[in-house]
């Protein structure tokens, strides 16, 4: 009785979630991309936020293969079921808000296969998973991507400072500076192209589970066009983190080594998902920013630091998994159960968002938590890498800092 | 299902190269286009230098653009 209905009712329920997963995905990343030109003065905050929305949508529209890795590669499509898909993006956000109260920094690309991994394997089995194409696509890029986007920036940062040796400082400062405004809008469009088509290919996965679109295919153009729209306007509602950086004085690592890493993490992540990788874009940038600091001889590199963003990495894949899998178990109850998911959903978000105010989140502990991963040099001060890279949803200080912002 | 170790291999050397790539001619540019301007301020012709530093600062543009371009299904 009134099967369809129901399933109508998750599919749209599905794809919202999966737009708002998306719009915290570019509210929390592009700001960081472009927080290095604007520090600098190559680029006005207000020119610098609404070109990283416009280039992260643009970036959605190029293509499709992490989606379709996604839609149809992970999964056997057969076993799939929507509340499945559900009950994986809610494993996803809670994980993720978790991580989030905790300090960890956690990649939201990960929580988001994670979950999804977990719901479909309590709700379809092992036998639903491809192994394989996960250990092929998601694990071992995990591995090599930030590795080769560090080896690249490290290379480019040398050459970038023996090339210019006996330029003036200015000169090459100014020039650098514009660079490094070009690679960030660069990692902006990257950043659209590769975290734009996780949604579109979930959204496509809920689609294909549901019957209305054929397996094996790929995203449909509204699908990425909404996801693009979705990635941009987060990306331009986070912008005020601009503000925010510059307002705590925080300087960058020098331009030349900005201009180094945005040019690798861009390189790295475009080739990447031109393959199909679902990578996480934090990982990847996180990678060309040690390597900017490895190619600098008197750079001082925070290897504790990143250590423990390795031991966050590993945890997230099976911590989503197992979050999206206790999901799996309510959503594989019906109707009833998808919507004590929902209702969980908004519940966690609710307590979460009630258990940070004592912490009193404002724009002092926010940048505080905030972790060192490259000194510059001992006197200047230093680049500051955000812990929790693309993790999900600050949506209470996005809307004090606006309220202060607009007063 | 195998690992698929050609595309990773392919996603590390296209990456490095073309940042390396990039980074020679940004960098190679800057150096001209200083250079230029230190020899305008002493009065001599940099026409040559110029060109050529604004050349390789478009071959860096170009070799970008070539690289979306080579991504984009839409293009081929």
């Amino acid at each position: 009785m009134g099967s369809d209905v129901t399933e109508l009712f998750v599919v749209i329920a599905v794809v919202m979630v999966a737009l708002i997963f998306d719009f915290t995905n570019g509210f929390h990343d592009s700001a960081n991309a472009m927080a290095g030109p604007v520090a600098t003065g190559a680029l006005r905050p207000r020119t610098a936020v609404i070109l990283a929305a416009v280039l992260n949508l643009v970036g959605a529209c190029l293509s499709t293969e992490v989606a379709k890795t996604i839609s149809g590669g992970f999964f056997d499509e057969e076993l799939i079921t929507v509340s499945i898909i559900l009950a994986g993006l809610v494993g996803a956000i809670i994980w993720n808000l978790l991580t989030w109260l905790l300090g960890l920094p956690s990649s939201s690309s990960h929580a988001l296969f994670g979950g999804l991994i977990g719901a479909v394997i309590v709700g379809a089995g092992f036998a639903s998973v491809h192994g394989w194409v996960i250990v092929s696509k998601v694990l071992l890029p995990a591995i090599v991507a930030p590795l080769v986007a560090g080896i690249g920036a490290a290379l480019a940062t040398m050459l970038a400072y023996r090339i210019t040796r006996r330029t003036p400082s200015g000169h090459s400062n100014t020039g650098f500076k514009y660079g490094q405004a070009f690679t960030a809008s660069l990692v902006a469009l990257a950043h659209g192209t590769s975290d734009g088509q996780k949604t579109m290919g979930v959204i496509t996965l809920v689609l294909i589970a549901a019957n209305l679109q054929p397996p094996d295919t790929g995203p449909q153009p509204w699908v990425i066009l909404s996801a693009g729209i979705a990635i941009g306007l987060g990306t331009y509602s986070g912008g005020w983190r601009i503000m925010r950086m510059l307002g705590k004085g925080v300087v960058e690592i020098e331009t030349p080594q900005g201009a180094a890493s945005g040019a690798a993490s861009t390189a790295t992540i475009l080739s990447s998902a031109h393959l199909g990788f679902g990578l996480s874009t934090t990982h990847v940038a996180t990678g060309s920013i040690l390597g900017s600091g490895v190619g600098r001889r008197d750079a001082e590199v925070r290897w504790g630091v990143a250590r423990k963003m390795v031991f966050a990495w590993l945890l997230t894949l099976p911590g989503s998994g197992l979050v999206g899998g206790a999901a799996g178990l309510l959503a594989n109850r019906g109707l009833a159960g998808v919507i004590a998911l929902l209702v969980l959903l908004a519940g966690t978000c609710l307590v979460i968002w009630a258990f940070s105010r004592p912490n009193k989140i404002s724009r002092h502990n926010v940048t505080d938590s905030r972790e060192v991963l490259v000194l510059a040099s001992p006197r200047q001060a230093e680049y500051v890498n955000d812990p929790r890279g693309d993790a999900v949803t600050k949506p209470k200080k996005n809307k004090k800092h606006k309220a202060k912002s607009a007063a | 299902m195998k690992i698929d170790w050609a595309a990773l291999g392919i996603v590390a050397v296209v990456s490095i190269t073309a940042t390396v790539l990039f980074m020679i001619l940004l960098a190679t540019s800057i150096r001209l286009l200083s250079a230029a301007r230190v020899k305008t301020n002493q009065g001599q012709s940099a026409t040559v230098t110029l060109s050529l530093g604004y050349s390789l600062l478009g071959l860096a543009a170009l070799l970008v653009l070539f690289c979306i371009y080579l991504i984009v299904p839409q293009f081929h």
